[in-house]
């Protein structure tokens, strides 16, 4: 018993919104990401439209208003609703951790295929360690203006 | 002999049919599919909605005014999440779906995605029972009221947003420094 305890305290809690839809709080680890050029496809594969290589281009997708996931390292993304408390679309202190791998306490919710979560609480930031430009160079190619 | 006429013939009639309803659905849609990972051309008609609102029920005026998420729940109780609009630069669609907070729209676009995630890409969007279609194409005319003083330097607002160019002068292009960027480009010239 006294090992279970520690267990329990890291396990997700099931609640329902005030929606009626159901809500589960959990700690998650991975990189936020810009979802447009994941999962579309039109800059690349999806190893190549995160980490270092596309923090640009991450930078103007979410000013652009665009949504942000987290990218866990099971290969699942959670779009992010808000960022502790604050709205995202617009944020500054959202665009501060762009491509930075980051552990949250987050409150997640599932619809037709898509995960969400609001981030509550940033347990650790890692900043980037997804360092892939040596890989990928920038990605878009007309990133870096000294070299177009 | 004759069940594998059968057979062969009831196959090549589905596939057919499968065709057809296919291209009827692509005629219905004027959008775009812009080579796309699995793109599907995609009308969808339903309600404009604030995501967060939608699942956690927390609803504040107007979907957020801007600072939210939105998406479109269809007839079915399906949620399409909007990503991008009809334009070029990195801008989403929350823009073009704010104004019709809560009402009842037709949308156009193409839905993408993989690995079981699809997000609806809006590029043509009116009110529902309306004849004329608009481009969803608010979002620079928005950033361009927002920022009267840059509008008029020349190159794309992503160039001169100083969100974006404050944060590229501190921690460069690749987000890990200055001297990183140099080392690269050093490389690379």
């Amino acid at each position: 018993m006294r090992f279970a305890l520690p267990a329990l305290a890291f396990a997700g809690s099931v609640v329902i919104a005030a929606s009626g839809q159901a809500a589960e709080t959990k700690q998650l680890t991975g990189e936020l990401i810009d979802t447009w050029c994941y999962y579309s496809g039109v800059m690349g594969g999806p190893d190549s439209t995160q980490g270092s290589a596309h923090h640009t281009c991450a930078l103007w997708c979410a000013a652009g208003g665009i949504p942000v996931g987290l990218l866990t390292d099971d290969g699942t993304v959670y779009m992010v609703l808000s960022y502790q408390g604050e709205d995202p679309v617009n944020s500054e202190p959202f665009l501060d951790v762009q491509s930075h791998r980051l552990t949250v306490d987050a409150t997640h919710y599932q619809r037709d295929g898509i995960n969400y979560i609001t981030i509550d609480n940033i347990v650790e930031d890692e900043g980037i360690v997804n360092v892939n430009h040596d890989d990928w160079g920038t990605v878009p190619g007309f990133v870096i203006p000294e070299l177009n | 002999m004759y069940k594998l006429l059968v057979l062969t013939s009831v196959a090549a009639l589905t596939a057919m049919s499968a065709n057809l309803s296919s291209s009827a659905q692509a005629e219905e849609s004027q959008a775009r599919d812009w080579g796309l990972t699995n793109a599907e051309l995609k009308r969808v008609d339903g309600t404009v909605v604030d995501v967060r609102c939608e699942l956690a029920g927390d609803c504040p005026n107007n979907c957020g005014d801007g600072n939210r998420q939105l998406g479109i729940v269809d007839g079915d109780g399906k949620l399409y999440l909007a990503g991008k609009n009809n334009q070029t630069s990195f801008n989403g669609a929350v823009e073009d779906l704010l104004p019709y907070c809560g009402q009842a729209v037709e949308a156009d676009g193409v839905v993408a995605g993989h690995s079981g995630v699809t997000i609806y890409h809006v590029q043509l969007i009116r009110p529902a029972g309306s004849e004329e279609w608009s481009k969803t194409t608010r979002w620079t005319k928005q950033w361009n009221a927002k920022n009267p003083e840059l509008k008029e330097i020349k190159g794309p607002w992503f160039r001169k947003d100083p969100r974006i160019t404050s944060r590229i002068e501190a921690n460069g292009y690749f987000g890990l420094g200055k001297e990183v960027d140099q080392a690269y480009i050093d490389e690379w010239k």
